[in-house]
């Protein structure tokens, strides 16, 4: 399968879906990514089971404030002038490179390296949607190490890091990231095909493709869409899909804490203002309840919906008075596995709940 | 005495003001060259006045909005742009619609320079680049260029030493920065630039039209213009910064409702014949709009009034028995389609004059809608309109809700979302009436690293700046207050980084009568 410049808006929206709330604004990776694209005449997907035992696969994406971005420009040679840099460092040659995360722009990035290189992109990404730490990846929690990697400024300076462990490697990382400008592209988790076989969420950038292209196609009041919605997320590596709530924003408060966005969200429902559903926010939708009881948690997806138009609306975008649906998305089988579930748990995020999977809490 | 005028799209409108009174007011149609209409609405307002009595002329026109979107008028701008070694391979107006992007080409081209978030240097000047760029410019003789550098609404000072360059090398070119459009968003505050600075020839044009028609009828009076926040800007500044007029519309009805309720903290409706524009005054502003702008299909920064806009207005087809309203109008042919005015197109006009809340003079039907219709399509307005309110109003607020607008009667009932309705008399001219408002401001914006300083400095330095170019815009010094200080957190950084902008406003120094 081959993607075009043609693609990248649908896959972009698909990406905004996926990112549960998170993400930031993907304007400009979009822009960059398309024009890559138009002059190379589109990139190659590699499905993961396609890899052979000993190819070398690197993730590539961007690490630091995507609010910095929007003054310090991304380049469109940037992500493969780190992979020129990091095949010097490793003495070898890529053969496809792989996501972070395939909610928000970090999900183009990969395809405007592989485009430039001419090598394939790994059909996948290590998260399925976005979470705001790399010991969340699942690249890490099956094992992966995060390096040797490697960090590239704006100017081409270099940073390599060599880290004890995921969590030293992600507080160094975001501190180079700070002293470089605000936002450097990062060559990290280096793997094996046999390795990255069992710890991509696999066929998730077809999917964000076909997602995106269904949400401009059918756009229209969310409970029209339900249903195609449904048919595609069961031929997906993703659970299923329920409307959890309905509602109206009563209430948003955010802070900024250790450079994340921290707060919550409270949406009344349209017919009972009594029936208050509240969710968690740390960069992304993580628990959504009522009256104490959870509807569904991380890490299963939130998303939130338009109610008129089904487009997802990301947390610094939500306001006061808007109409909105929760969607919730039962998790890729390997977030279901027990190392994941403790990465990623509610406990993680400092919220004191034993993870439930959703297909438990909805009551069919 | 002081004149207010607005010129829409349809109509013109002028009031002569006295205080907070109105003393003349007039209503007249939009002509195809806009300074006939001007001239009109000004002969009646000026009717049983002396000319040397008014004190001021202000003026709101969207004229310059409707340059950019008609693509008429515009002329060639070449960009330069320093951001290099970042953002290679990324031209200016590399995703503008191609009308556009033709119709003001003079040439992309991208040189070393900016600064970075903490205020370091992203890359020196280049010499030698800004040589072979003076040179491809002598040869393709743009009309203007616009300079955007990175980081420069917090570091000016590339983007002035390549604006003196350029001038001393260009003499007849006019040459415009970035940092005068604006906040961060390199792309963004570019493209408002650009946009600008393709009106620049247009806007000489339209200043010597109004300063015709002003002494055209003995006004010696100073002539100003509202802008996008509000306020009130001057001939010379409007022929610099045509663009800051583009959403002088809704903001001058925003501010009329301000001036003819005296309420600082409201929800405003500005009913028209096709749409219903919401917007919220906060402090007597207009709360501006955090989202990117979108004009004429490109995006840009500009500053505007944070505004709903609705299908419904007094040409909104009435469908289904009255379970329809709207989007569809017949907008211009209200008086040849509508129920009243002899037509078959039943409209929300209609519905009102049978409910008795419009007259109109030369209607010839004078109950063309059935009962039970007007009963569902008022409660189908209100509905609607009530469910904009409450995605309108912050925070949940309990706040008045002010109609202008010539289709304010269209609006049945006293309450919407549970928030009071208001009905001001001259709600009709109430644009007219908001250009009329003598205040100037000044803005400033910056990004705020925790640890480099304290809240408090970064706050002074930024109200000391915006009170500076208060006073450069006019303002009389000891009148100026800070009206709006905004802060907004940047995710993901290390350090704690914060956007701070500070918004100041005055009231128009009184200058000495001219003498004659």
């Amino acid at each position: 399968m081959k993607i075009f410049a043609s693609d990248i808006d649908d896959l972009a929206l698909g990406a905004v879906f996926l990112a549960t709330g998170g993400g930031g604004d993907p304007y400009l990776p979009t822009l960059i990514t398309r024009q890559t694209l138009a002059e190379t005449g589109g990139v190659t997907l590699i499905d993961p089971s396609a890899l052979k035992d000993d190819d070398f696969i690197v993730p590539v994406g961007g690490v630091g404030a995507p609010t910095v971005s929007l003054e310090l420009l991304p380049s469109i040679d940037e992500a493969s002038k780190v992979l020129d840099a990091y095949e010097r460092l490793m003495g070898r040659s890529i053969t496809a490179v792989a996501s972070f995360e395939i909610g928000g722009g970090n999900s183009l990035i990969p395809l405007m390296a592989a485009a430039v290189r001419g090598i394939p992109v790994v059909d996948g990404d290590g998260m399925g949607r976005a979470f705001p730490e790399a010991q969340m990846m699942s690249y890490a929690i099956a094992g992966v190490r995060p390096t040797p990697a490697l960090a590239m400024d704006y100017a081409g300076n270099t940073a390599i890091f060599e880290t004890s462990d995921t969590s030293t490697y992600e507080y160094h990382i975001r501190a180079y990231a700070a002293a470089a400008g605000g936002m450097v592209t990062v060559a990290e988790h280096p793997m094996s095909g046999t390795q990255i076989r069992r710890s991509v969420i696999p066929n998730t950038v077809s999917f964000s493709l076909a997602l995106g292209r269904l949400l401009r196609e059918e756009r229209g009041p969310i409970d029209d869409l339900l249903a195609p919605l449904k048919d595609l997320f069961a031929d997906s590596v993703y659970g299923s899909v329920h409307k959890v709530f309905s509602g109206k924003v009563s209430g948003k408060r955010t802070r900024t804490v250790g450079g994340y966005d921290i707060g919550s969200l409270s949406l009344e429902d349209v017919n009972d203002p009594n029936r208050i559903c509240s969710i968690t926010i740390k960069n992304e939708y993580l628990v959504a309840m009522i009256d104490q009881q959870p509807l569904v948690m991380v890490p299963d997806l939130i998303v939130i919906v338009d109610s008129e138009t089904s487009t997802p609306i990301n947390a610094e975008r939500l306001h006061y008075g808007q109409r909105v649906a929760v969607l919730a998305v039962g998790a890729p089988a390997f977030y279901q596995s027990e190392a994941a579930v403790i990465a990623t748990e509610p406990r993680c995020f400092g919220i004191d709940l034993d993870y439930v999977p959703l297909e438990q809490l909805i009551p069919y | 005495m002081r004149i207010g005028l607005d010129v829409g799209g349809t109509h013109t409108d002028a009031v002569l003001m006295d205080g907070n009174a109105v003393v003349a007011r007039t209503k007249t149609t939009t002509s195809e060259d806009v300074a006939s209409g001007i001239e009109t609405a000004l002969s009646v307002v000026l009717e049983e006045q002396d000319p040397k009595a008014v004190s001021l002329l202000t003026i709101g026109t969207t004229q310059f909005t409707n340059a950019v979107i008609e693509r008429k008028h515009l002329s060639r701008v070449a960009v330069v742009r320093a951001c290099l070694p970042a953002g290679r391979g990324l031209k200016p107006r590399a995703d503008w619609p191609a009308d556009l992007a033709s119709a003001t080409d003079g040439g992309n081209y991208v040189i070393h320079g900016g600064h970075l978030y903490d205020g370091r240097t992203l890359a020196d000047l280049d010499e030698r680049e800004i040589e072979q760029v003076i040179e491809a410019l002598r040869g393709s003789a743009p009309d203007s260029v616009v300079i955007s550098t990175a980081f420069s609404p917090m570091q000016q000072d590339y983007e002035d030493a390549l604006a003196a360059r350029f001038s001393a090398a260009l003499p007849q070119v006019h040459v415009c920065t970035s940092h005068y459009m604006g906040g961060l968003g390199l792309i963004e505050r570019e493209n408002a630039a650009i946009l600008n600075a393709s009106l620049l020839n247009f806007a000489q044009r339209v200043v010597t039209a109004l300063v015709r028609s002003s002494q055209h009828f003995g006004l010696v009076c100073p002539v100003y213009v509202s802008q996008n926040d509000g306020t009130l800007i001057d001939l010379n500044k409007v022929s610099a910064f045509p663009a800051l007029t583009f959403a002088s519309g809704p903001t001058n009805s925003i501010r009329g409702a301000w001036a003819l309720t005296g309420l600082s903290d409201a929800i405003v409706i500005d009913v028209g014949g096709t749409t219903s524009d919401i917007g919220v005054l906060k402090n007597g502003f207009p709360r501006q709009s955090n989202l990117v702008i979108d004009v004429g299909g490109v995006r840009t920064n500009f500053r505007m009034p944070d505004v709903l806009a609705m299908g419904l207005g007094g040409g909104s087809l009435i469908g289904g028995d009255g379970d329809q309203c709207g989007p569809q109008s017949v907008a211009r042919e209200l008086k040849n389609k509508a129920v009243c005015f002899g037509g078959d197109v039943l409209t929300l006009t209609d519905v009102a004059v049978s409910q008795g809340r419009m007259e109109i003079a030369r209607a010839t039907i004078n109950d063309p809608a059935p009962q039970a219709v007007c009963d569902r399509v008022d409660a189908l307005v209100v509905e609607r309109l009530s469910a904009a309110v409450d995605l309108m109003k912050p925070g949940g607020a309990t706040l008045p809700v002010i109609l202008v607008g010539g289709g304010a009667p269209l609006i049945p009932g006293e309450k919407l979302a549970g928030c009071p309705v208001i009905r001001p008399i001259n709600a009709d001219v109430a644009n007219a009436i908001g250009a009329s408002i003598a205040q100037v401001s000044g803005e400033a914006e910056g990004l705020f690293v925790v640890g480099a300083q304290t809240r408090d400095e970064a706050l002074k330095a930024l109200t000391v700046e915006a009170e500076r170019l208060a006073v450069v815009a006019g303002a009389d010094p000891k009148s100026v207050v800070p009206i709006n200080i905004e802060e907004v957190d940047i995710p993901y950084m290390a350090t704690e980084t914060t956007r701070i902008r500070v918004t100041v406003v005055g009231d128009l120094a009184q200058k000495e009568p001219p003498s004659r």
